[in-house]
């Protein structure tokens, strides 16, 4: 077994993010200190609002902070241009979202494969790389169909494989059993878990369902834009 | 990463957009077809007109003359000698269809009951005009006889609106009195052959012609004003142009071979003022595009937005974003940019069907045909020019685009 990377995937200091101005200003985010270590699995916990959009999107490099300071696996991101942020989430960093944000005129094969493509893969080794992967979360016989033509539990999957095709470093998935029925969102995280394992990449969940984070290894609570707890209930998955 | 493919997918998203986006474009497109169809034919249909109304393709004069005179006139004095070799010279020519001898007078024309008025008079070689493709466009009586009249059987054709001031019609007898070179008075009896009008209401008030023959025995000269070269295609002007100037060069006198569009500026007056107009449309065509094409990628992006930002998230770089919009609307540009050429072309083809007619210009007799001619290059350059355009419709988006930041962008309804 190989010894674990002593770099963290992300390591995040003093990081804060404000919203509006004045008295209508909003911390969204406030002073910060996390690390997430190669491979570990992390639930964001805490009540709507409390900031575990922000912490993903500041760690994804989707956001900037207002102060503070944000290392994908030793990169400062601050000092990285849009271009640079673009090529780090390319190559390092995947995304589930909600709402599953897939693209409604490319099928469900096309969804998967759009990070190579994008990364210049040639089409023969996307079509096997995302074939596998459509094949891992039970929907092989569903590539050719566009996102309408699939259920909600089927569309995050399709989301789950498209975040590991290019093999990164750490997933972040922003509430992605929010839009499914419990059982079905049962099904999917166990998905992610399950390729996570096999792929060895670092997972960052931000959910507020509390029957997800029964299992959690580790559960970062955050509340008003704080870090109230940071447990570790097991050894890291 | 080749972005067409996936810029054409996105055009499939809203088909009525994308319709009513192509009908925009293509009509532009075509817009721009008819237009400079009508131009090219408003200009080819005057450029003949004048080259075969009488200008013919290339004028041979004495130098001299045609620097004391401005061109285009018809008061070059007689000073061309030894023409008839000449004009067999330049009749052996390639390209040459015939060459034409033009005698200029001017003088009184006299009605037997002694009312008179002035006159512009040319004499001119009936068969050699056929032969160059001239047209006279005679309104009543008969043309011109081919061979020359005997003296004592001179006749001549009057322009509509001099017969009218005079009050004269075919048939009718007349006196013409013109000062030779020697300051003398000279006179020619001629009856009425014929009745034509130059298309220009100017000039019909004051000019006859005449055969070459009667001339000469009016002005009491056998030398001409100059030779009239007609060529078989006017796009032979500058090759005729060459080797006539080459044949002439060195003759004493000096001889100048002048192209026909020096002698028109009337021409190239018309030509200018329509380029004018057809930029001025063309550039509100362009606007018209510009901005309805804009307005509606701006519609298409804005629906995007969550999906713009989420592409962004997962590592689409902006220059691959820029890239994918600017292909959705270089699609848009070229299928309607295509769509409108064919479109034109078959307005073309349906305009001149019609068989429409439109009032005379200010200063001319006949109306005008409205025909439309079809212009290759410009059905390749309006499908050329809707890329540019809607290139250039993209621009608002884009920035928009990139100006949004992902975060802002996933968060959008």
């Amino acid at each position: 077994m190989p010894p674990p990377n002593p770099v963290p995937v992300f390591r995040a200091r003093a990081l804060s993010r404000r919203y509006g101005r004045g008295d209508a200003e909003v911390r969204a985010l406030d002073a910060i200190d996390l690390d997430v270590a190669a491979g570990e699995v992390v639930f964001v916990a805490g009540p709507s609002g409390s900031g575990k959009s922000t912490l993903l999107h500041l760690l994804g490099t989707l956001d900037r902070a207002d102060s503070g300071t944000v290392e994908v696996e030793g990169r400062d991101i601050a000092a990285l241009g849009e271009r640079e942020r673009a090529l780090l989430r390319r190559e390092r960093l995947g995304f589930v979202f909600q709402d599953f944000h897939l693209v409604p005129v490319l099928s469900a094969l096309e969804n998967v494969e759009y990070p190579l493509w994008i990364a210049g893969v040639g089409r023969r080794e996307r079509r096997e790389r995302a074939g596998a992967l459509l094949a891992a979360v039970g929907l092989e016989r569903r590539a050719d169909h566009r996102p309408r033509e699939l259920s909600g539990g089927e569309r995050q999957r399709v989301a789950v494989a498209r975040a590991l095709v290019h093999r990164p470093a750490a997933i972040l998935a922003d509430e992605p059993t929010g839009n499914l029925d419990s059982a079905t969102g049962r099904a999917v995280l166990a998905q992610l878990l399950a390729l996570h394992r096999e792929h060895g990449a670092a997972l960052v969940v931000a959910t507020h369902d509390a029957e997800l984070l029964a299992d959690a290894p580790r559960r970062v609570t955050l509340r008003d834009g704080r870090i109230a707890a940071d447990e570790r209930v097991g050894a890291p998955a | 990463m080749n972005p067409f493919p996936l810029a054409l997918r996105n055009l499939t998203r809203n088909p009525r957009r994308t319709a009513l986006s192509l009908a925009v474009v293509a009509s532009g497109a075509a817009a721009i077809v008819l237009t400079a169809g009508f131009v090219r034919f408003s200009f080819d249909g005057l450029r003949e007109a004048m080259i075969h109304g009488g200008l013919g393709h290339l004028e041979v004069a004495v130098a001299a003359e045609v620097g004391r005179r401005s061109g285009g006139t018809l008061d070059r004095a007689p000073s061309l000698g030894g023409w008839r070799e000449l004009r067999a010279e330049i009749e052996r020519l390639p390209r040459v269809a015939a060459v034409g001898a033009n005698l200029h007078v001017m003088g009184l024309v006299q009605r037997a009951d002694g009312a008179a008025v002035s006159f512009a008079g040319v004499g001119v070689e009936p068969d050699r005009e056929r032969a160059m493709g001239f047209v006279t466009k005679l309104r009543a009586g008969v043309p011109l006889p081919a061979s020359p009249p005997a003296a004592g059987a001179d006749v001549a054709q009057l322009a509509v609106g001099l017969a009218e001031s005079l009050g004269v019609d075919v048939g009718d007898s007349l006196t013409l009195l013109t000062a030779r070179a020697d300051g003398m008075l000279s006179a020619l009896d001629v009856r009425v052959a014929g009745l034509f009008t130059t298309g220009v209401a100017e000039l019909d008030t004051r000019l006859l012609k005449l055969p070459l023959a009667s001339a000469m025995r009016l002005a009491e000269t056998d030398e001409v004003s100059n030779l009239l070269v007609g060529l078989d295609d006017t796009r032979d002007t500058a090759a005729a142009l060459a080797a006539v100037e080459r044949l002439v060069a060195g003759r004493d006198p000096a001889l100048a071979v002048t192209p026909w569009p020096e002698r028109a500026p009337f021409y190239g007056q018309v030509r200018d003022l329509y380029l004018g107009i057809f930029a001025f449309l063309g550039s509100v065509v362009v606007l018209l595009v510009v901005l309805a094409a804009s307005n509606t990628l701006v519609m298409t992006v804005f629906e995007r937005l969550r999906e713009l930002g989420t592409l962004r998230a997962i590592g689409t770089t902006p220059a691959q974003i820029v890239a994918l919009l600017l292909a959705e609307a270089l699609w848009l540009g070229a299928l309607g940019g295509a769509l409108g050429a064919a479109l034109g072309a078959l307005g073309v083809a349906g305009l001149n069907a019609l068989d429409l007619r439109m009032p005379p210009p200010p200063g001319a007799v006949d109306p005008l045909d409205l025909r439309l001619a079809y212009v290759p290059e410009a059905m390749a350059g309006a499908a050329l020019l809707m890329l540019a355009v809607l290139a250039l419709a993209a621009l608002v988006p884009i920035l928009r685009v990139l100006r949004l930041r992902v975060v802002e962008a996933l968060g959008h309804v």
